[in-house]
């Protein structure tokens, strides 16, 4: 690398700039031999001669170059004389011509300054005309009516009037002008005081007379008093028609009347008056709305207007007008309060609706007690009477949610607002839950009534407790989802959040548990109250010989038979245990079993407990509170030995009878038992019949 | 005895009476009448709970007359009882019941000597002192119960189950009769003597009403009533011993009502926590609050009702039970037909099953901390 950046700088280098000849052939001659010094001598010749012919072509080429630019030069100065020539021929010809303009604006100057005074003395002649013809205008306008022409007409006539009032001529047409503009004036506030004038009149008046220069802060009185003069007019107006239109026509009226005079009012206000303090005019404007929806609020109550369609359509054009309003008024509590009086509305709507699911469903229920109290209640078929409860209060509820829905078509002011969609939302589940809550609160009453006078068929308790259950079980999310179902449909992507159904669940089940409880107790009692009083109104002591069961164990066994097959009907069956051990005759136990040791091995029998939903549980609790009665009735009687064979053929037909009710047989042979044992220990002679007899009494009875 | 640590003692035939000695003021003592329809086999037992040691000590008599269906001691003097007895007479073969009056030859349980704790154990039973016993006019009549007089030793309330008599002790004679309307023959289940109004009436439970007649002359209309006291048959009734209006009633509704008598429409306190009858309820002597009740669901419940024994000028301690269910205490395996609280000892109390089972239990110790602190 070094070598040839030196290639330049070195003077060996035979093409370098710094080749030095005696250097290089003193390099030559000392490194090179005799040869290599020929040969570079032939090379360098043959170099020479070839840079020299190249030099030669070289300098003719540039030679002939040169020529032929001397010989364009040459003609190029020939060509020059000849423009030289013609510009002084364009000079002269110019000179010439602005001679002769010269002389024209000279001709024409005197003219020109003739049409200009001309033109003047015209605009002078059009306004003086202007002015004498001012107060014949004026008077016209003022007789048509015209107000805005004459002050705007005056308006513009005043300056000049002003200026030359001083002369004789113009004086008379400005003391004209200031009678009729006086006059004017005079009628504008006679018109401002008049109450026939509108409210666009009214502003209008006041726009002139403020343009007039009267002074703003009477006029401001004046005028807001006025306003206030005529909207209260409209309201009494409005609310004396409360009684006798719809809602629509209340509304129309209300938005074409005082509506529309408010907005022009408090439009007209700012304009005028906008520099000053404006707060004046909200607070105004709040107090006439307020009262405006007070008595919205009652026409919306009325009950020709409960119908939803024409509620909806009467509220969509009041909040339309209201939504309008705001922009002119501009004040915050008005868009809340047209806010309000919507949800408010919603919330109503509501009420109402499920007030009426709940009389129509007391109404429905009232029907069908009726006819248990007319066909009787065996000929009834209960499921057909619970599914039409069902059907009923679930289709009611649907409707008043569908109903509700309307408040969410697409078409209304309100229907897309986020906030409507979520009153909607919390009135339907309202609805649903306040329908279940009153449902549950009417169960428990009734259950409660129950206990205290049994007017109410225990078949109804049974249909109410399983409308409950069916409810908290499957109704309350039906309805839920079908809530959710609609208001994605109506309000698409609307966030609600899930509701609270456990709640509403645990009324309904706790509704339902007191009236199972209130039922079992029901059948439990009447029959414990016939074999109590059979017990105790009975000799046991000189009874004779039993021939069959006593009358009163076949009613009891009807009673419970009945309960049985009225359960049947609405609860699900449990599986039966198999029916081999029902046979199982008792009396095989002798009265020395009757020891706490046995005892020890049974479960407590707790009598008034809670009732299970099922067919067999409703039984065995009812079962309990019957048999129980008899064992402690039968410890409080004595027996001699016929009685006490009475009691075991008793005993014996109700275990035969009872033993398909039910799925618990330990349960009733234990409490059957206990009343045979216990009977066995009041007896003064504790002998027992033979089984096979006992048998065939009770097949005989 | 520790809370939860019951005191069992078990009897040969069933039983369903049961009473504190009320004139002893030392020992924690209780009689106990057995029902058996055989003849010749059945006993009065004294029970005595000997405190320190919770050793318990029984004497038994013999009481041959029929079977104890109610048990009353006298308040006047420790060794006196009154029997309800029931007999079958197998030749007219009828039974027949009377109220018996006898004197005990000694209140002493525990045995002094090692010579009489032998004599003790092997049970032999003893003799009592039968010193009158009173029959109802008519052989079958029924009777309930028997009451002493609260004040007079000479007198005795006896409910029949149609009426109510007043008997002169030492002759027997019929001093007052008090018979409801004979309109609905509902018979009566029991009744008490009221301990204020100058101990002049007599409170009886007909089905589900209690009535109170003045017992200073025959009458037929009750002084006072409660209609429809319970929602089926009352069984039993007890007056505070410190407010002259309040009562506790029990009733096959398996509930427990306290009433004041003077507006008798609603109780003033209600609950519902046996899951079957209530044979039995009992105010505790001493504190006001704490009551007792027996069921045939087979528990016994210590249930207080504090709110309503709050004086209105609150001069009284604050409130310092909750109301409801204290304790319940399950050692029975069958009805629960009795249930008393000691005489003499104001947290001890005696239970009785049909079964024969006397349970002895005590007010769990933090309650009775919770009520003298």
């Amino acid at each position: 690398m070094a070598e040839q950046n030196d290639n330049g700088d070195n003077p060996l280098n035979i093409d370098g700039n710094n080749f030095n000849a005696d250097t290089y052939l003193e390099c030559i001659m000392k490194h090179a031999t005799l040869k290599q010094v020929m040969d570079k001598e032939a090379e360098i010749v043959t170099q020479s001669q070839f840079l020299q012919s190249e030099m030669q072509t070289l300098v003719y080429e540039n030679y002939n170059k040169f020529i032929s630019a001397t010989e364009t030069v040459r003609k190029m100065r020939s060509d020059f004389k000849i423009m030289q020539e013609e510009m002084n021929k364009l000079s002269d010809n110019m000179n010439k011509i602005t001679s002769f303009s010269a002389q024209i604006s000279e001709s024409l100057k005197e003219s020109g300054s003739n049409v200009s005074r001309l033109c003047n003395t015209r605009q002078l002649l059009d306004k003086l005309q202007f002015l004498f013809l001012l107060p014949s205008q004026l008077n016209n306008a003022i007789l048509e009516g015209r107000y805005v022409d004459a002050v705007h007409d005056y308006t513009h006539a005043q300056r000049v009037l002003q200026k030359y009032g001083n002369q004789p001529s113009f004086q008379s047409i400005q003391t004209e002008c200031l009678e009729i503009i006086y006059g004017l004036k005079k009628t504008l506030r006679e018109r401002l005081l008049n109450p026939e004038t509108s409210a666009s009149e009214l502003a209008e008046s006041v726009g002139l007379l403020r343009q007039l220069q009267e002074t703003d802060s009477s006029l401001r009185d004046i005028f807001l008093n006025c306003a206030e003069n005529r909207l209260d007019q409209h309201l009494q107006a409005l609310k004396s028609i409360i009684e006798n239109t719809d809602i629509i026509e209340w509304v129309e009226k209300c938005n074409n009347t005082l509506l529309a005079d408010l907005g022009i009012i408090v439009s007209c206000y700012h304009e005028m008056f906008q520099d000053e303090d404006s707060r004046n005019v909200p607070e105004f404007a709040d107090k006439v709305l307020f009262q405006v929806f007070h008595l919205f609020k009652e026409v919306s109550k009325r009950p020709e207007n409960v119908g939803t369609e024409i509620l909806i359509r009467g509220l969509d054009k009041f909040f339309r007008k209201l939504q309008a309003m705001t922009d002119i008024v501009s004040s915050d509590t008005i868009s809340n309060k047209a806010v309000e009086v919507v949800i408010q509305c919603i919330s109503n709507k509501a009420t109402i609706q499920y007030q009426t699911i709940q009389t129509q469903f007391k109404e429905s229920l009232m029907k069908v007690r009726q006819s248990f109290a007319s066909k009787g209640s065996e000929s009834s078929d209960l499921k057909d009477i619970l599914n039409s409860l069902q059907v009923y209060l679930m289709q009611k509820v649907q409707a008043s949610l569908l109903d509700l829905m309307a408040f969410l078509q697409n078409n209304l002011s309100f229907g897309l607002k986020p906030w409507c969609a979520k009153a909607v939302a919390d009135s339907c589940w309202k609805v649903i839950s306040e329908t279940m809550i009153n449902l549950s609160d009417m169960v428990k009453k009734m259950a409660c009534l129950q206990s205290s006078n049994n007017n109410i068929p225990f078949e109804l308790l049974l249909i109410l407790a399983k409308l409950c259950l069916e409810m908290q079980e499957t109704g309350v999310t039906t309805l839920h989802t079908h809530l959710i179902k609609l208001l994605e449909e109506s309000a698409p992507g609307l966030v609600v959040e899930s509701k609270d159904t456990n709640s509403v669940m645990v009324h309904l089940s706790t509704a339902a548990q007191s009236a199972l409880d209130s039922e079992v107790v029901f059948i439990g009692q009447t029959a414990a109250q016939m074999l109590r009083v059979s017990v105790l109104a009975r000799d046991w002591l000189r009874a004779p010989e039993p021939r069959g069961p006593r009358a009163v164990c076949r009613r009891v066994v009807e009673t419970l038979a009945s309960a049985d097959s009225a359960a049947s009907q609405l609860f699900p069956t449990s599986i039966k245990p198999s029916s081999d051990s029902s046979r199982r005759t008792i009396w095989s136990r002798a009265p020395s079993s009757f020891s706490p040791i046995n005892r020890i091995f049974s479960e407590r029998i707790e009598v008034f407990s809670p009732a299970g939903a099922d067919r067999a549980a409703l039984s065995n609790g009812a079962l309990k509170v019957a048999l129980k009665a008899l064992v402690e009735c039968v410890r409080l009687r004595t027996f001699g030995r016929h009685g006490l064979q009475q009691l075991q053929v008793d005993v014996h037909f109700l275990q035969q009878r009872l033993s398909c009710m039910g799925n618990d047989e330990r349960l009733l042979n234990a409490l059957l038992e206990d009343a045979l044992s216990s009977a066995q220990l009041r007896c003064v002679d504790p002998q027992l019949m033979e089984p096979s007899i006992v048998d065939i009494i009770c097949e005989r009875g | 005895m520790d809370e939860g640590n019951s005191i069992i003692y078990g009897l040969e035939h069933q039983t369903r009476a049961l009473s504190p000695q009320y004139g002893e003021s030392d020992a924690i003592r209780f009689l106990i009448g057995t029902q058996s329809l055989k003849p010749q086999t059945n006993q009065v037992h004294v029970v005595e709970l000997e405190e320190d040691t919770g050793a318990l000590h029984t004497k038994v008599f013999k009481h041959d007359i029929g079977e104890i269906w109610h048990l009353r001691c006298s308040p006047h003097d420790v060794a006196t009882l009154v029997t309800t007895h029931n007999a079958y007479d197998p030749n007219t073969s009828q039974c027949t019941m009377g109220v018996s009056i006898f004197k005990l030859p000694t209140v002493e349980v525990i045995p002094k000597e090692l010579d009489d704790l032998s004599a003790i154990q092997g049970r032999n039973p003893e003799n009592m002192e039968h010193l009158k016993t009173i029959t109802p006019e008519k052989p079958d009549e029924e009777i309930r119960c028997a009451e002493w007089h609260p004040t007079d030793r000479n007198r005795l309330g006896v409910v029949y189950e149609g009426s109510v008599a007043v008997h002169d002790v030492s002759t027997g004679a019929v001093a007052a009769v008090a018979a409801p309307d004979g309109r609905a023959r509902l018979k009566l289940t029991t009744g008490k003597w009221n301990p204020h109004q100058g101990h002049t009436q007599f409170a009886v439970l007909q089905d589900m009403h209690i009535k109170c007649f003045d017992t200073r002359m025959d009458c037929t209309k009750p002084s006072w009533s409660i209609d429809n006291a319970h929602k089926q048959l009352a069984r039993d009734l007890d007056f505070n011993p410190n407010r002259q209006f309040h009562l506790a009633s029990a009733g096959d509704d398996a509930a427990l009502n306290i009433w004041d008598y003077r507006n008798g429409r609603e109780p003033i306190f209600s609950r519902t926590d046996h899951s079957h009858w209530v044979w039995t309820v009992r105010y505790n002597t001493y504190h006001e609050q704490l009551l007792l009740t027996g069921s045939s669901d087979a528990r016994a419940l210590l249930t207080a009702a504090a709110t309503i024994c709050q004086d209105e000028d609150n001069t009284s301690p604050p409130q310092v039970l909750e109301d409801g269910v204290l304790q319940s205490y399950e050692q029975h395996e069958d009805s629960v037909y009795c249930c008393e609280w000691s005489a003499s000892e104001p947290w001890t109390f005696a239970s009785l099953s049909y079964d024969a089972r006397l349970v002895l239990s005590r007010v769990p110790r933090h309650f009775k901390y919770k009520i003298l602190l």
